[in-house]
């Protein structure tokens, strides 16, 4: 009797195991950035980024200071921008869709064969050697109108089991030229609460 | 007291409590349409009224860089703070989409009797229209 005890309880233990495992949701897709993703509280979203994309993108075109350049479209310089809150993400999450939409919209170029840290150092080389070859070792070079540079940072505050983080990405477009700062914005994202969820 | 004495007294307590939990009073200076605002007003409207909110002015208008910028003031007349995510996309003058990452679902909140504006700068010159789309936010 208490075997067959112990065998409708084990039984009964796989089934419900096997409902509630039943009952997850299964993996689906999810368009990016959309309300139904996940949201963390103390994390840099893909939504956050691309918010932050859009955000800075919408200032550059607003303003029209790509188009007090010298050079049409404008050429920039992507200079550093750092990280610095804790959550691990890259940068070129961030720059690399703003480049898209400059670049491919014909509103600037991205030197990438500029300066001590220039992204492609075999077109650097090759175009330092071709410029040397014809003797024309300035002129060869690029010329660009804007150097891009910035930081992302975060303060975290908590009561109780709330948390809330706010998340600013900032970034300074400087006149290469003049030395001087021609453009800069913040964008800044707040979330709060007690554990991360879907949707928002 | 009778019944009905007793039920408005209740009635307007809850109500005084619901407006009291962080509600906002707003005034409107203007009592004119500004000199940008666009005829679109009912159909924006129509799509803020299913998530309780109201629409008030619609502005569009050329931005310093030149591509076009719209505003949307967004009313919230109801007792509860209202949460909801928005996106615009721009169309050009054929009525086609205009793919850019500048079409991207952004949030907003607005109190209990207060007011918001949204907006969106249109990616490029060719751009000549907008189209929103809100949801409530999930609570």
């Amino acid at each position: 009797m208490k075997s067959l005890a112990a065998r409708s309880a084990a039984s009964f233990s796989i089934v419900s195991l096997s409902v509630v495992l039943g009952c997850g949701s299964p993996a689906k897709y999810v368009e990016t950035g959309s309300p139904q993703s996940i949201v963390s509280v103390g994390d840099v979203d893909m939504q956050d980024i691309l918010k932050a994309s859009s955000g800075m993108l919408e200032s550059l075109i607003e303003t029209g200071i790509l188009k007090t350049a010298n050079a049409k479209p404008a050429q920039l310089v992507i200079d550093k921008v750092v990280n610095d809150t804790s959550s691990q993400f890259d940068v070129g999450e961030l720059l690399y869709r703003m480049r898209e939409q400059l670049v491919n919209s014909g509103q600037a170029t991205v030197v990438t064969t500029f300066g001590a840290n220039a992204e492609d150092k075999t077109a650097q080389e090759q175009l330092r050697a071709q410029a040397f070859r014809q003797g024309n070792a300035v002129d060869g070079m690029p010329s660009p109108d804007f150097s891009l540079s910035g930081k992302i940072t975060q303060v975290k505050r908590q009561a109780g089991n709330t948390q809330q983080t706010t998340y600013t990405f900032r970034l300074t477009l400087t006149n290469i030229r003049s030395g001087l700062e021609a453009w800069t914005k913040t964008v800044d994202m707040t979330k709060q609460g007690t554990k991360n969820s879907v949707g928002f | 007291m009778n019944m009905t004495r007793k039920l408005r007294i209740v009635l307007l307590a809850t109500a005084t409590a619901l407006t009291a939990c962080g509600s906002v009073n707003t005034t409107y200076t203007r009592t004119t349409p500004s000199a940008t605002a666009v005829p679109t007003n009912t159909q924006v409207n129509d799509a803020l009224t299913q998530i309780f909110l109201r629409a008030g002015e619609v502005r569009m208008f050329p931005s310093k860089g030149g591509p076009l910028e719209v505003q949307v003031d967004v009313i919230n007349n109801g007792f509860s703070y209202r949460g909801f995510s928005y996106r615009f996309d721009w169309v050009d003058a054929n009525g086609s989409v205009i793919p850019s990452q500048l079409s991207v679902w952004k949030t907003g909140n607005v109190p209990s009797g207060g007011s918001t504006t949204i907006r969106a700068i249109a990616p490029s010159e060719a751009a000549t229209d907008f189209r929103l789309q809100v949801r409530r936010a999930d609570e």
